[in-house]
């Protein structure tokens, strides 16, 4: 069907744009917590300025006057490889910090 | 299908080994070192996955790894990034939010039942049973899928490397890569970090650079001393370890990493016009078509409808002339505007207003040319004010006339202080680079 969208991660319309202002949702976070646009695999690298600019027309508030929602880490999709151990996974040198104990319930 | 360019009059696209990848059950042909969005679009797959909600067709739009309309499960692994992930032999993979396949996916029902959208706060709310049970079949309708058991995590904690520098850029398009040879060229130890596989940036989409130019500049950045990193990735800035510090996400593991200044070249995001069925696959963004027929040598259709005003899309226009690709070249001067895209579950054809009125017009591809949006983010947690301005292209970090911050040891170049373009984005990043290492050095 024939729809407008302004995130395509979470299928944020801009009618559901619209139906937040009319309810009195009339900032980036509010607007945010009420459609869930922003909130997804891109956490609002495609969506933020059309969002933001859609809002100032709709509530006739200056874009300058706009502040962005908080930008949280990690910036991009990160896999948690990264930052932990798989517990699941077999492995003889559990005690990489060298103190005796065993990695695992260090962290749990 | 193939949409491979195998003679072209200008460039010569030079692919690796012939592989072979599987896609939903089928075999497609790819070639070694094309990401797998781009061998499967080549190959002639339209659809990749369905949209969480209302389960409408989704495919490659940015293919720079920012929008998340691409993610696949890949070998078992779900959500990974197609347009960020190389195409191996045997590869499999599978499209997401779809039963039975992505092309035709039976819960797309879901979109004709809500023809004016589905809220989910005010959805079943007579009845807190009914709820509760809607809540649970909801619950396993959506999601990104399951990790595999075992989920294949390493098994020890991993290494993490600290880099300590004079100026660190975050950014290797031609705002980072100007600026790692100005600093470098001080003597200041300088990183210039890039999280594509290549650096060049909005240069390797740009028909009038491309990739010897992008090569060229980088050969100047490293021959003035600069170490450039591809697929480095800044994650965020942590403010609270080590009096601040910069975590990078690398193939090799996490990096730690201080500078005396930290200078963000990190460019604008693709983003998409308003208008009806504007997430149909076939509708990329300018610099995604850029990329296809640039860098990977693949036609984005068989006509292709070029959208927006600006010297971008002209030359992208010229540029698929060249390949013979016919096209239809729309709100050059502003006067005329799409208003819908038709087709089920891909573009055929797409309507536009004009002073003389609505008319429609066939295609199976458009590029979309929408000011690139600052990709403001890291800045922003650094500590960087912005500012929403429409002529930049969205929320645009505040600099002074060298690309200094309201952040102390800050600074920011390029088309992440409003879109400038690539030649005075370079123009940009040398001066931000000469400035920002003059500091790190204490030199006036």
């Amino acid at each position: 069907m024939s729809k407008v969208i302004v995130c395509r991660c979470e299928d944020v319309t801009l009618a559901d744009v619209e139906h937040a202002v009319a309810l009195g949702y009339c900032d980036l976070e509010e607007v945010k917590r009420y459609t869930g646009f922003g909130t997804g695999p891109c956490q609002g690298k495609e969506c933020l300025r059309v969002i933001a600019l859609a809002l100032a027309r709709a509530t006739g508030v200056p874009p300058e006057s706009i502040a962005p929602f908080t930008t949280r880490p990690p910036l991009v999709p990160t896999p948690l490889r990264l930052f932990a151990r798989d517990p699941s996974a077999d492995d003889s040198d559990d005690d990489r910090d060298g103190d005796g104990q065993p990695d695992a319930e260090e962290l749990a | 299908m193939d949409r491979r360019i195998y003679e072209h009059p200008l460039r010569t696209f030079r692919r690796g080994a012939p592989l072979t990848v599987e896609f939903d059950g089928e075999r497609y042909r790819a070639f070694a070192g094309e990401p797998a969005a781009v061998a499967l679009f080549a190959s002639g797959v339209d659809v990749l996955s369905r949209s969480i909600k209302y389960h409408r067709p989704r495919a490659l739009f940015c293919l720079s790894g920012h929008c998340g309309a691409c993610l696949v499960r890949i070998d078992g692994m779900p959500n990974e990034r197609a347009c960020r992930t190389p195409c191996s032999d045997g590869q499999v993979l599978k499209g997401q939010n779809a039963f039975p396949a992505s092309e035709f996916d039976l819960l797309s029902a879901v979109d004709w039942l809500y023809p004016r959208g589905l809220d989910h706060h005010t959805m079943m709310t007579g009845s807190r049973t009914v709820n509760a049970v809607m809540q649970k079949v909801v619950r396993q309708l959506s999601g990104l899928g399951h990790l595999p058991t075992p989920a294949g995590g390493p098994g020890a904690l991993p290494e993490v490397t600290g880099r300590d520098v004079d100026v660190v850029i975050i950014g290797a398009g031609p705002a980072g890569l100007a600026a790692a040879r100005a600093a470098a060229a001080t003597g200041a130890r300088t990183l210039c970090l890039d999280e594509q596989d290549r650096a060049g940036g909005s240069l390797l989409a740009d028909p009038r650079h491309g990739e010897a130019d992008a090569d060229a500049r980088a050969l100047r950045a490293t021959d003035a001393g600069a170490e450039l990193v591809s697929h480095a990735t800044a994650l965020a800035w942590c403010p609270e370890d080590d009096g601040g510090l910069l975590a990078v996400a690398t193939p090799g593991g996490l990096w730690r990493v201080t500078a005396r200044r930290y200078v963000y070249a990190t460019g604008g995001y693709e983003t998409n016009a308003l208008f009806e069925n504007n997430d149909r696959p076939g509708v990329f963004a300018a610099r995604a078509v850029g990329r296809l027929v640039v860098r990977w040598g693949v036609r984005p259709g068989a006509r292709v409808a070029v959208v927006g005003a600006g010297a971008y899309p002209d030359a992208l226009a010229v540029e698929l002339a060249a390949c013979g690709i016919p096209l239809l070249r729309v709100g050059r001067d502003g006067s005329e505007r799409v208003v819908a895209a038709h087709g089920s579950p891909v573009l055929t054809a797409l309507d536009i207003d004009s002073p003389r009125g609505r008319r429609r017009e066939p295609c199976d591809a458009v590029a979309v040319w929408e000011l690139p949006s600052p990709a403001s983010e890291a800045p922003r947690q650094h500590g960087a004010s912005v500012t929403l301005v429409e002529q930049k292209g969205g929320f645009a970090v505040d600099i002074d006339d060298d690309g200094r911050t309201t952040a102390p040891s800050v600074f920011a170049c390029g088309d992440v202080t409003g879109y400038l373009g690539p030649d005075a984005a370079a123009r940009a990043g040398e001066r931000a680079g000469n400035a920002a290492a003059h500091e790190a050095l204490g030199r006036p």
